[in-house]
């Protein structure tokens, strides 16, 4: 650790200041794809830490691969709670929304790197890449929140561990 | 080499630089394609054990979902821990740290690869527990048949092949 030589304290910026001037990398358009494309990245990266767990459970208990994605749903234990259901609805729009953007935006980070001029229109592809991300997240929004305006489908009954002779 | 942007000169860091892009295009594919088929063309809801076993079960179109999600485990845990130590190898300086880092990525990439793909490679349809879901069920039925046969048609299968 290397230790840094002490400033007079009135020139010492605040935390908010640091943070501010932290976030200032080269400003501007490029900045804050490169922010969001990171921490889209990690959000994702996040989930499927969570995804690859819960998927491994239809290898060797179904009837607990089952009641978990039923809390997927708004169901615990045979029992429904909306507020459960919506919050799970809204975070499936989030996650959708989280890979759209990573994964368009990354093709606008590939043509950078294969395209020599790329850089030269870094604002101007970065509206086609809003563009193209909301092109396809309002009709994904409206299919993930419409089944929302109704009841769930059915009311799940999940049995329990049926022991099967495995071969 | 596209102007203002750095690469790697050789050596691990250039392979890695190569594999990001070379499997980020083939995720916007595999991944964005896996989102639409589960979110949108079927309900979410409507996903179980009986829909995933299906799905890797179907005699015609099973191994295709298999060799997707195969494909799809291993470039997405590949392309998320690399990402993540590229971030990391920004803020971690010390060098104990940094092979404390560097360990824990590969040693967690590699076990989740191991567990996701043995349950891709290894599954076994429980068929006792998805007549029983079925009897327990019998208005359920998958709204839609892109990804995965719905539950209907495979009784239907069954009942042809007489099991």
């Amino acid at each position: 650790m290397s230790t840094i030589p002490s400033e007079p304290r009135a020139y010492r910026p605040g935390k908010l200041a640091k943070l501010i001037d932290g976030l200032r990398y080269q400003g501007g358009i490029g900045q804050w794809s490169w922010l969001v494309h990171r921490v889209t990245g990690l959000g994702i990266l996040l989930f499927l830490i969570i995804h690859v767990i819960d998927t491994f459970f239809v290898v060797f208990n179904p009837a607990l691969y089952d009641h978990t994605v039923a809390i997927y749903g708004g169901v615990i234990g045979g029992e429904y709670y909306w507020p459960l259901r919506w919050a799970f609805r809204l975070a499936e729009l989030g996650l959708i929304a989280t890979v759209l953007f990573h994964a368009v935006n990354g093709v606008r980070v590939i043509l950078f790197d294969f395209w020599n001029d790329g850089c030269k229109y870094q604002k101007e592809s970065f509206r086609a890449v809003m563009l193209v991300f909301l092109a396809l997240m309002i009709p994904a929004a409206i299919a993930v929140i419409l089944p929302l305006a109704s009841a769930p489908e059915h009311t799940v009954k999940i049995p329990e561990n049926v022991v099967t002779a495995r071969p | 080499m596209a102007r203002n942007r750095i690469k790697p000169a050789g050596g691990f860091e250039l392979t890695a630089w190569y594999f990001m892009r070379i499997s980020g295009l083939v995720l916007v594919f595999l991944a964005v394609g896996h989102l639409f088929i589960m979110h949108i063309a079927n309900n979410v809801e409507n996903i179980n054990y009986a829909f995933v076993a299906g799905r890797w079960t179907d005699p015609r179109t099973g191994w295709i979902w298999r060799l997707w999600d195969l494909s799809m485990i291993g470039l997405a845990m590949f392309h998320g821990f690399n990402g993540l130590r590229q971030i990391l190898d920004e803020q971690v300086h010390g060098a104990k740290a940094r092979v404390a880092m560097h360990t824990t990525i590969w040693v967690v990439m590699t076990a989740l690869i191991l567990v996701g793909s043995y349950a891709i490679w290894m599954f076994q349809e429980d068929k006792a527990y998805v007549e029983k879901w079925k009897s327990l069920n019998s208005k359920a039925v998958a709204t839609s048949s892109v990804g995965a046969p719905t539950q209907v048609s495979n009784v239907q299968a069954s009942a042809s092949t007489g099991e």
